[in-house]
């Protein structure tokens, strides 16, 4: 989609003046587009997030963002913040955005890594076994998330979330993973995972 | 094994003084730390990780939540006994999974993730798809009785009145979640409920965990109530997590599959079927301690685990993953087909070589058990370890052929019969 939307742009080019062309924006939203510039405060232009528990996009398997955007939308993952962006949106749309934020380079967090947790959360991982799921480089695979270079304090949160019962509309296998493990260890996950 | 144990030291020196020891002393030497869960969680999930690697064919499998295009919808791959064929009935219920008929005729379709309830109309030469509810919590437990829908989302109750007038515009539900005051942890709760011969409402309680010890009395079990919800009684416990039971038509004898437990390695311990002996009810059918024909469980020991444990009628493979069981009385398959329960089995996630994607037939022997045997396959190649659909529930037409759902593609499946008989 965010190929043929350039494609389509150059093509255009040809046929108008040069000036206009040389503008490093398009000259006009394309439906996506518009869409994207709705995300854009929250999970970053570049879908790499540099707000507190936010997470970033970038990166993301696409089937992950966009199982996400249809739980999201259907109310059975609440995100009050996003409810107004992610209403009206259509199948073709998630496809798109989701097409769009897993083509993009994730960038690492602009959070502080603590290397001693990284060091602690490796060997949990290990024990864990995270790799399973999320793979060896922890990029994610299919409906399982990228957790390479996600914001820690995402994780942080969103795995206590996961093991206290608090995330709505998630995995349940996520709950199974992280139980009973302490607040400190979910710390060094957070870390470690973000490390990659 | 034991050096792959990364509670490697016990384990080593165990090894060292002698194997036979080894459960007693494994016990001791690795009494585990108190850990604290999330609340309603056993504080005891032991579920020994590492004894797997970090395979990555262990992983489980998406349910996409948008319908597969008519056109793409693997019907032509399915295979069957001769004289038996199959066609899609209806699609584009996205994850569509536990099927009932309402009086009138209506097919109403429960899911998991995608929290929709839908009511699927037949139209004579095409099927209309209806979403009657949107943004429950795995709304996968049906039931109709008196032209009112019973839907059970985890622990939320609702009942849809006359539902069958008014399709288009449901209305609210009468709320019976304090009724039926179930516990509201998600895993392994999402329900299966049916009216039972003696017109109670059976509903289930799945074990919130892999392999864990828990409150008998609050989970791991099948309860029965009335149908508003008072008067509960437990029908069978010690079970994982069932998401499927039937009714023999001539014992009345209530029969259930149970999903065996996971990251205990690739061949095991196997999915049961299990049937609840006349006037034994209450029974005990051995989860956690003991599992499938009397396996001792490895993580949570305890001194004669089996004992007046319940065997299974059949073991129904490993992580094979039977969902749903129907009984056969319809008249349009042969003789040999009556009485029989159809289960299909939705296929293994943790494991290794795939397993299940299919229905079987478990047919009842005189002493109780049960022999099972393929019936509809062809949605697994064992070649390239891919799947193409997975077989979530059975329900049976009112012309005698067999609805089979189809939650990974949205759709339903009619086999019906026209070969001699
Ligand atoms: C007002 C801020 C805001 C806006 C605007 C917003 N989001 Fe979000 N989004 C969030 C928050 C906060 C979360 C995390 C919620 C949670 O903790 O579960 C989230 C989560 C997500 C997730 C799940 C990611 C994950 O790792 O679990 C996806 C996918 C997503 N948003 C996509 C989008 C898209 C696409 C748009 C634009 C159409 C958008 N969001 C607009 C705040 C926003
Ligand atoms: C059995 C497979 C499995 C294992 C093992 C597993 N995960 Fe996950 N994980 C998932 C799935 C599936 C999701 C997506 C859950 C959802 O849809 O709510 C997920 C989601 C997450 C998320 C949320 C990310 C986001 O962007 O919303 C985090 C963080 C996470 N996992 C961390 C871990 C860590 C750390 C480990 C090891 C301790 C681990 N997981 C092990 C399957 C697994």
């Amino acid at each position: 989609m965010r190929h043929l939307t350039q494609i389509r742009w150059r093509l255009a080019c040809g046929l108008v003046a040069a000036a206009i062309c040389a503008a490093p924006t398009l000259a006009e939203d394309t439906p996506l587009s518009k869409r994207i510039k709705d995300c854009a405060p929250c999970h970053g232009p570049d879908g790499n997030s540099r707000t507190a528990t936010i997470p970033s996009l970038a990166g993301q398997p696409k089937f992950f963002i966009l199982d996400q955007l249809i739980f999201i939308r259907e109310g059975v993952r609440p995100v009050e913040a996003m409810a107004p962006f992610v209403k009206t949106l259509k199948e073709d749309e998630i496809v798109a955005l989701a097409e769009h934020y897993a083509a993009l380079p994730p960038k690492s967090s602009d959070e502080n890594v603590d290397p001693a947790l990284v060091v602690r959360g490796a060997a949990l991982a290990l024990r864990l076994r995270c790799a399973s799921c999320h793979l060896p480089s922890l990029v994610g695979q299919e409906q399982i998330p990228r957790l390479a270079k996600q914001r820690i304090d995402y994780m942080n949160e969103v795995m206590k979330a996961y093991r206290d019962g608090r995330r709505k509309g998630g995995d349940s296998i996520m709950a199974a993973t992280v139980f009973g493990i302490s607040d400190a260890d979910i710390l060094a996950l957070a870390h470690y995972a973000a490390s990659r | 094994m034991i050096t792959k144990n990364s509670r490697g030291k016990s384990f080593i020196a165990i090894g060292a003084i002698s194997i036979l020891t080894l459960g007693v002393t494994a016990a001791l030497a690795q009494k585990p730390p108190v850990r604290r869960g999330p609340p309603g969680l056993s504080t005891m999930d032991k579920s020994d990780r590492t004894m797997s690697n970090q395979s990555q064919k262990l992983r489980p499998h998406r349910a996409p939540p948008i319908a597969t295009a008519l056109d793409k919808i693997p019907v032509g791959k399915l295979k069957l006994p001769a004289g038996f064929k199959a066609e899609i009935w209806s699609h584009g219920h996205v994850n569509g999974r536990t099927m009932v008929w309402g009086s009138k005729g209506t097919m109403f379709m429960g899911s998991r993730r995608i929290g929709r309830v839908y009511a699927v109309v037949d139209k004579g030469d095409r099927r209309e798809v209806k979403t009657i509810a949107t943004g429950l919590t795995h709304p996968n437990g049906l039931a109709f009785r008196n032209g009112s829908l019973y839907v059970f989302a985890i622990h939320k109750v609702f009942r849809y009145d006359s539902i069958e007038d008014k399709l288009d515009n449901p209305g609210e539900p009468v709320d019976l979640t304090q009724a039926f005051n179930l516990p509201p942890e998600i895993h392994h709760n999402w329900k299966y409920v049916d009216f039972g011969p003696d017109g109670k409402l059976y509903v289930q309680v799945g074990a919130n965990c892999n392999i864990c010890e828990f409150n008998p009395g609050i989970r791991g079990h099948i309860r029965r109530y009335n149908a508003d919800g008072s008067g509960m009684q437990i029908v069978a416990r010690g079970i994982r997590n069932t998401v499927g039971f039937a009714w023999h038509p001539v014992t009345g004898e209530l029969w259930f599959t149970d999903n065996g437990r996971d990251w205990a390695g690739n061949d095991g311990p196997q999915d049961e079927l299990n049937r609840v002996p006349r006037n034994q009810e209450g029974a005990n059918f051995g989860f956690p301690y003991c599992h499938a024909n009397g396996i001792p469980d490895r993580d949570i020991v305890r001194p004669n685990p089996c004992a007046g444990v319940i065997m299974p009628a059949a073991l129904t493979g490993p992580h094979a993953a039977g969902l749903g069981i129907k009984f056969y009385t319809g008249d349009m398959f042969p003789r040999e087909y009556r009485n029989v329960a159809f289960i299909a089995r939705h296929g293994s996630w943790n494991r290794e070589n795939k397993f299940g994607y299919d229905v079987v037939t478990a047919k009842v022997q005189p002493d109780g058990t049960a022999l099972i045997q393929p019936f509809m396959t062809g949605l697994l190649d064992e070649n390239t370890n891919a799947f193409f659909g997975r077989p979530a529930y059975v329900l049976q037409m009112p012309d005698g052929s067999l609805l089979v759902s189809d939650e990974q593609n949205s759709a339903t499946y009619r086999i019906s019969y026209s070969g001699p008989k």
